[in-house]
């Protein structure tokens, strides 16, 4: 029996950030009561989901939310570092000081360029269209909801369909140089740490969907390709896509951290 | 000679950051000062060690390392003397939440009116001709960007007012997490503790219509009691321009609420 505290996991479709600790859940061999929610439909803000500042102020946006002990938290790295210290099962950090700190900041570097792009891109391809065709009353009532004013502004800009073509192209880009920065990292070992790490985890959960989005990204990037194989062979990983309740979850996106606002 | 070198400047912000928790443990450092508005941090010497010439960084034997929130978790671990972290992974959850809201959110609206209103001013003192190749030798696109606002005042009024607003928002939440703890997100002194005072020490001072003791009360108790502990006085001592003496506004024991600010 693992000692720790009872766990419930209010999760989205496995991807982004909602991929990422489903699949660390797994891996780790926590157990957790799981709550899919509609991410897609700003549950995390109403009564379908527990709250916290650390939920309602989290800046990595609509993400999934684990509760410890009656204490909602989000964010999908430091949930994983969490799960990470309570299981038995496979481990997700480095030993090592220095190897942490490699892992850490590649996952930092994803979160703050990657994860914005990402969900920019995934919004304006899929989550555009369905907001803007919810009735005004019913989108204006699930927006009021949300507590954090520069999340909501970007739930309105989806809405209203506002995708500056400076902000689309500067996304590209970042996609395409997140995959070199992958493929790179994979160029002498399977894990981009070397050790298969919660970088992997986040890194996949983020540009997986861009597959499809951003296909020139991935022209060429053998070690990238097999690297999504790879990891989506791994029998933690395919429990964690099997909670999907839509044909493709890559295609689901709500609204993510915000674009860097000094440009 | 120690064999860690720390490359930084003023001890404030990030260069504060892992300066206060290397002197938290007793960790003996190089301390290499870099002068952020003579752009020391973009000439060759420097980015050698770190190509992406931000400040700060540090070296431990032949390792690089950089960005200041994820080097002070190596020095904790990598180091003997005081935790800097508690045991229970849920306080360090909290503590990454909190230092992660710190670094990309609640920071970057502070430094915005830092940069408008002393670095940007600081810098133009220079020549134009002398300012564009200093710009032009910056690493980092977004930096350059960053940069060029920063010294031709360019932050537009709406920028300005989200990241007062911001501020406005960001003091209150502290207020409310320092209320229910006497440390910042667990009840040991940790790296959200040294984070936060880097972020903060001066808000009585910058903002004193927001940060005082009728209005935060628990803010003005953690920052006094940072202030107090030997390791932030010598950190102190660093600094090498009239920035540091900000932080003796902590010596005053009373700061009322004086209404709006100048």
């Amino acid at each position: 029996m693992t000692a720790h505290p009872n766990l419930t996991l209010y999760h989205g479709e496995p991807n982004g950030p909602s991929f990422t600790v489903l699949a660390a859940l797994f891996e780790t061999d926590v157990d957790a009561d799981l709550v899919h929610i509609d991410l897609t439909h700003a549950d995390r803000h109403g009564p379908n989901c527990e709250r916290s500042v650390a939920v309602d102020m989290s800046i990595e946006g609509e993400g999934p939310v684990l509760v410890a002990d009656g204490e909602p938290m989000a964010d999908s790295v430091f949930i994983a570092c969490y799960l990470d210290a309570i299981g038995t099962g496979t481990r997700l950090r480095p030993a090592d000081p220095y190897a942490r700190w490699q892992m850490m900041m590649f996952c930092r570097q994803t979160i703050e360029r990657v994860a914005p792009a990402a969900a920019f891109l995934g919004c304006k391809a899929h989550l555009a269209g369905k907001l803007h065709a919810m009735i005004p009353g019913i989108f204006d009532g699930l927006a009021a909801r949300i507590h954090s004013e520069d999340l909501r502004a970007r739930w309105h800009d989806v809405r209203d369909g506002i995708f500056p073509q400076g902000q689309v192209d500067d996304s590209v880009t970042k996609i395409v140089q997140a995959v070199e920065r992958v493929e790179a990292q994979l160029a002498d070992k399977d894990w981009l740490m070397g050790d298969y790490t919660i970088a992997d985890l986040e890194s996949y959960a983020w540009l997986a969907g861009m597959v499809e989005l951003v296909p020139q990204a991935f022209v060429n990037k053998p070690g990238t390709s097999g690297w999504m194989e790879r990891l989506r062979a791994r029998p933690a990983v395919q429990r964690a896509l099997s909670a999907a309740t839509v044909p493709d979850p890559r295609q689901v996106w709500a609204p993510g951290p915000e674009i860097n606002r000094w440009g | 000679m120690a064999d860690v070198t720390l490359y930084h400047w003023e001890p404030n912000a990030n260069s504060g950051k892992p300066m206060l928790a290397l002197m938290e443990k007793g960790v003996a450092f190089n301390s290499h000062y870099l002068d952020l508005l003579n752009f020391d941090q973009h000439q060759p010497d420097y980015l050698k060690i770190n190509p992406q010439g931000t400040i700060p960084a540090m070296t431990h034997g032949h390792l690089v390392l950089t960005e200041s929130t994820a080097m002070m978790e190596y020095v904790d671990e990598a180091f003997d003397g005081p935790k800097l972290m508690p045991a229970s992974p849920q306080d360090q959850w909290r503590i990454r939440w909190w230092m992660k809201f710190m670094d990309q959110w609640l920071g970057p609206s502070f430094s915005m009116f830092g940069w408008k209103f002393f670095v940007g001013p600081s810098a133009r003192k220079r020549g134009e001709a002398e300012l564009e190749a200093a710009i032009n030798r910056i690493p980092l696109p977004e930096r350059q960007v960053a940069w060029r606002k920063a010294i031709y005042g360019l932050f537009s009024d709406e920028e300005m007012a989200e990241s007062g607003r911001r501020i406005g928002v960001g003091i209150k939440m502290l207020e409310a997490e320092l209320s229910q703890r006497a440390w910042l997100a667990s009840d040991q002194y940790s790296l959200a503790d040294v984070n936060g005072f880097n972020l903060a020490y001066a808000l009585p001072l910058s903002q004193p219509h927001l940060a005082n003791d009728d209005l935060t009360p628990n803010i003005m108790r953690w920052l006094r009691a940072i202030y107090a502990r030997p390791a932030t006085k010598a950190c102190w001592a660093l600094g090498r321009t009239d920035m540091v003496k900000r932080v003796d506004i902590l010596e005053q024991d009373y700061i009322p609420n004086k209404g709006a600010a100048a």
